[in-house]
């Protein structure tokens, strides 16, 4: 009995298009704990819908092991495997009740009609959608048909419950609002969730862990805070949150993890080397946060001045006022742009920095990735 | 303070602009005006003339329902090979034909479409475009050429079997499913386009084999589209002529052929009135299959 809910291992899956052939998913290996909350996230046609639908069933994989439960899938059609699936588009039945839509699955299992009646009206006040049951789908709004394609899936009580972009239908409040929800649910029943989406944001705020795939490929697998923190490869850096990038050539790889980079126009930096990196010295690139550099007057001195910190002087470029942050784009040397996140603490416009002055940037070396060019 | 620039106003340009609309408008709602009168003219002057107390169509000169009466009751009209019994008996071979036609050609024409839409197998471009083609072929063409299949069919049936097969009604429900399968393959197939194949996909993810799948959701979702298919057929093959002149044998006359026989005489008021009454029946059949047609199937 594996320890696992599902293992993929070495998944490939192939399409067939117009006489060539496309990898849609290129040897992907994960393992998803029982009770965890799992995003698959990838920009559209990375292969994580695919990827779902190998687990749920639809597509077969042209190499490789779907495992549910310690059980390997291969041969085992998607109405006989122990997951349920919430559709992007909701997919539920036109023809039938809300409350026979939920009850659908439940009487293919042999359940009789009244049972399967109660656990349906059950199933809607999980999702907090008590007294539809008599509705038709097209009668309910978009958010009300989410919850009600989340009863007809939970109503099975699946080992592993496969979400498609649930919320990408909806609006933005409303999408932050069953995000909450949807991870109090999921605490609640204690199902494994696999979750596709290509939003970020969405994934760091609902998941226990996080898989970025880009063209097939499984990039990096890790909680919300490693994927962000540390991301291993430039696109990973690049597709989670905002990030500078600087190119630079590793000069020295030190054993305490740091390395000593040039950048373009000379400056020497220190910083924190990835885990994921391969080049061991040449050409590299220098990932930093704008939220994690500080600004400051060109001639004020920052403390402490050690070597955990590093601190530039530059030019301001130019100043964006966000209301809650103000996005400054600074210029150090004559080449190396960098943008800058600084909260708005004071409320004042004279607090702000002017476009043309000199400034001095400072960061932790640790707030610092050295990835692959 | 810089100058901004003058706004132009042309005012005779305006005018014109406006007149040119207003033509515009007056045309769009001209042209359907004329187009629908060549259409309809001749229909209403049929039905017109079938109320007409005078057997002449030269004037009308009161409205009437003898000539329904007549039909009805086996009234000799103008002309002698008038009789109720024979276009009761015409019009209850059109039914029977119409019936068991529409039958297998609904049958056959869901099947297509399915496999249409949810197969994938060699030449499935080629059969694609050769479902349109019996809607497309001139029907004249097809009549012969059904009269040529079974002749040389029959003779081949004379030739190994030693008996004689004459054309009767198996030949024109045959010629009818024929030309029918096409119509309501493409109507149903118009109705699993507009039906999410996801659907499939959920009821499989919740259970369903592929049968339980098929009769639980997607029949029901395109049961308006067959029911409209079958319609549809129905009523082309009540008011099919060509074909069933063809493929006809004796005794085996549809209503629209023993119309025809009549018609070889001289057209009479009662001719009218039947024809009317195909077509109140014939546009009552083609309204309820467009109705559903045109239910929407996400709403089904």
């Amino acid at each position: 009995m594996s320890t696992y809910d599902v293992e993929l291992i070495d998944i490939v899956k192939d399409f067939e298009s117009g006489g060539g052939r496309v990898r849609a998913v290129d040897k992907v290996s994960v393992q998803i704990a029982d009770g965890e909350f799992f995003a698959l996230l990838g920009p559209s046609g990375c292969g994580k819908t695919t990827t779902l639908r190998l687990i749920a069933g639809f597509e077969q994989p042209t190499a490789g092991k779907v495992l549910i439960r310690g059980i390997a899938m291969e041969g085992i059609p998607a109405y006989h495997r122990p997951v349920n699936t919430v559709f992007q588009d909701y997919a539920l039945f036109p023809h039938l009740t809300v409350e026979q839509n939920i009850m659908f699955g439940l009487q293919m299992e042999g359940l009789d009609k009244k049972a399967a009646r109660k656990r349906a009206d059950e199933a809607l006040e999980l999702v907090r959608l008590p007294g539809v049951g008599g509705r038709k789908p097209h009668q309910l709004s978009g958010g009300q048909q989410q919850r009600v394609a989340l009863a007809r899936a939970l109503v099975k009580q699946p080992a592993v419950l496969l979400l498609d972009e649930p919320l990408g239908a909806l609006d933005l409040k409303l999408r932050v609002n069953m995000q909450y929800e949807l991870k109090a649910l999921q605490r609640d029943v204690g199902i494994t969730f696999i979750y596709v989406t290509h939003d970020q944001e969405e994934a760091i705020t609902m998941a226990d862990r996080i898989a970025v795939m880009n063209e097939g490929e499984l990039l990096q697998v890790g909680t919300p805070r490693d994927i962000y923190e540390h991301p291993g490869t430039r696109f990973v850096a690049d597709f989670i949150g905002e990030t500078n990038f600087i190119a630079g050539t590793l000069l020295e790889r030190r054993s305490d993890g740091f390395g000593a980079v040039r950048l373009a126009d000379g400056t020497m930096i220190k910083a924190q080397l990835s885990e994921a990196l391969k080049t061991s010295s040449g050409a590299v690139t220098v990932a930093i946060r704008p939220e994690r550099i500080g600004i400051i007057q060109g001639d004020d001195s920052i403390a402490p001045e050690d070597a955990s910190m590093t601190a530039l002087d530059a030019l301001l470029m130019d100043s964006q006022y966000i209301g809650t942050d103000t996005r400054y784009t600074v210029r150090i040397g004559d080449q190396i742009d960098l943008v800058v996140r600084a909260q708005n603490i004071d409320d004042r416009e004279s607090a702000a920095f002017a476009i043309g002055q000199s400034v001095k940037v400072y960061w932790s070396v640790s707030s610092t990735t050295v990835l692959d060019p | 303070m810089a100058a901004s620039p003058q706004l132009l106003i042309n005012e005779s340009a305006m005018g014109r602009n406006r007149l040119i609309r207003r033509l515009g408008k007056l045309g769009l709602w001209l042209n359907p005006v004329f187009a629908y009168f060549f259409l309809w003219a001749p229909i209403l002057i049929l039905v017109l003339f079938s109320f007409n107390e005078s057997k002449s169509v030269a004037s009308f000169t009161g409205f009437t329902l003898k000539w329904y009466n007549n039909i009805l009751n086996n009234v000799m009209g103008a002309e002698r090979a008038f009789s109720t019994e024979i276009m009761l008996n015409a019009f209850r071979n059109s039914l029977f034909v119409g019936a068991i036609a529409t039958v297998i050609a609904t049958a056959l024409g869901a099947m297509i479409a399915l496999a249409m839409a949810r197969g994938k197998f060699p030449g499935k471009g080629l059969i694609d475009g050769l479902l349109f083609l019996p809607v497309v072929i001139p029907e004249i063409t097809q009549a012969i050429s059904l009269a040529i299949f079974f002749k040389v069919a029959f003779d081949w049936i004379a030739v190994i079997s030693g008996e004689r097969v004459f054309p009767g009604f198996h030949t024109i429900i045959m010629a009818h499913v024929t030309f029918n399968i096409s119509y309501v393959a493409i109507v149903v197939r118009a109705r699993l386009a507009d039906m999410d194949p996801q659907l499939e996909e959920a009821a499989n993810d919740l259970g369903a084999n592929p049968w339980q799948t098929f009769w639980r959701i997607t029949f029901p979702l395109i049961l308006p589209g067959v029911i409209s298919g079958a319609l549809l057929a129905f009523t082309l093959s009540l008011d099919d002529f060509v074909i069933t002149f063809f493929t006809s044998g004796v005794g085996t006359s549809t209503l629209p052929v023993f119309v025809y026989g009549l018609l070889k005489l001289t057209v009479t008021p009662e001719v009218n009135a039947i024809s009317t009454i195909m077509m109140v029946l014939s546009t009552l059949l083609i309204g309820i299959s467009l109705a559903l047609q045109g239910r929407n199937a996400s709403r089904a």
